[in-house]
């Protein structure tokens, strides 16, 4: 029971540094604030390249080369900003 | 030799050569580290719950990190309907999370910088989303697609609109988990090269971004397989709960 009475007061020092510190919260935050910053870049482009490829089948379909890329083009960029300011939208409400 | 900063993510086949039904089926270093990974995972949580002491070892310590790690990422984005994935989740999760950190490994192979590989897990994951949100709410799932308060005139184009961000969430998912892996470790390898063909009077610089480089890496790397994870959170979430 020695070791488990060693473990005990340890664990009280820990814990005790860790109130002290309150630093500890932040750095944890920091890592999660470059995941969503890594999250926005793709987000946009993801949304532009599957507008293009819509629009690039739709297009074989229907036979109307270019009207329907262009357009899908232009839809998928508006997708992909929607996209980016949904993702912004969730990170101000989680703080 | 070694100086193409691409060979790294060549495929190769291990062992005999196997084709069923026209399909090649051999096994390669993709599959092995595929494997290793798993098999690692496995090991890592097998002797993390040996034995459940009071006061954890090493491996039960980590095993308990990652459990309360994931249960409550899952609790905070998707809520508490959500609890019933926690087993899919945290297996994607270990999954990217112990690929992308043996790929860090010197001569090892990373096999989330092929897109083949994450392009199937986000289609696994987007088919399996949109399968639990018909499920869940029947025909009503497709509101999704219809936001609150937009005025008729406008609903035909908001709604493709709403299609084409939804359509590119697998897209996004793979490319970014990809896209990440890939050029980190091009990166790492050219400066690699820069090492060797500046010598000892110049090598030394590069050297030093080389090793600034991998601590980025091995945080990319967990930041990813955290990013991977989180984001099929919130495509739950949206399924499980409308109207967010």
């Amino acid at each position: 029971m020695a070791n488990f009475n060693d473990f005990k007061t340890r664990l009280k020092i820990a814990k005790d540094k860790l109130k002290n510190n309150p630093n500890n919260i932040n750095s944890n935050r920091n890592s999660s604030f470059m995941g969503s910053a890594f999250k926005l870049g793709t987000e946009l482009v993801a949304a532009v390249v599957v507008g293009t490829i819509i629009g690039f089948i739709l297009d074989s379909w229907f036979d109307t080369k270019p009207w329907l890329i262009i357009l899908f083009f232009f839809l998928g960029s508006v997708a992909g900003i929607l996209n980016v300011i949904k993702v912004a939208k969730r990170m101000q409400e989680k703080e | 030799m070694a100086t193409n900063p691409m060979r790294q993510f060549e495929v190769y086949r291990i062992g005999p050569e196997i084709k069923i039904a026209g399909v090649d089926l051999s096994f390669t270093n993709a599959s092995f580290f595929m494997l290793f990974s798993a098999v690692a995972i496995c090991a890592v949580l097998f002797l993390g719950t040996k034995e459940k002491k009071l006061i954890p070892d090493k491996f039960q310590l980590i095993s308990e990190i990652f459990y309360n790690f994931i249960a409550k990422m899952i609790n905070d984005t998707a809520g508490s309907k959500a609890k019933p994935y926690f087993p899919f989740i945290f297996s994607l999760f270990m999954f990217v999370l112990f690929c992308n950190m043996l790929g860090m490994l010197p001569y090892s192979f990373t096999v989330t910088s092929h897109i083949i590989v994450t392009l199937l897990m986000a289609i696994f994951i987007f088919i399996a989303v949109t399968v639990i949100g018909f499920l869940k709410h029947g025909f009503g799932y497709l509101k999704l697609f219809v936001p609150n308060g937009v005025p008729i005139v406008l609903l035909p184009l908001i709604t493709v609109i709403e299609i084409i961000s939804y359509l590119s969430r697998p897209v996004s998912l793979a490319v970014r988990l990809f896209a990440n892996m890939m050029a980190g470790h091009t990166m790492l390898k050219v400066f690699g090269g820069f090492v060797i063909s500046l010598g000892m009077l110049g090598g030394w610089l590069p050297l030093s971004f080389s090793v600034a480089l991998t601590g980025l890496e091995i945080l990319v790397a967990f930041l990813q397989a955290y990013v991977f994870a989180i984001l099929t959170c919130i495509y739950l979430n949206d399924a499980l709960n409308l109207h967010h």
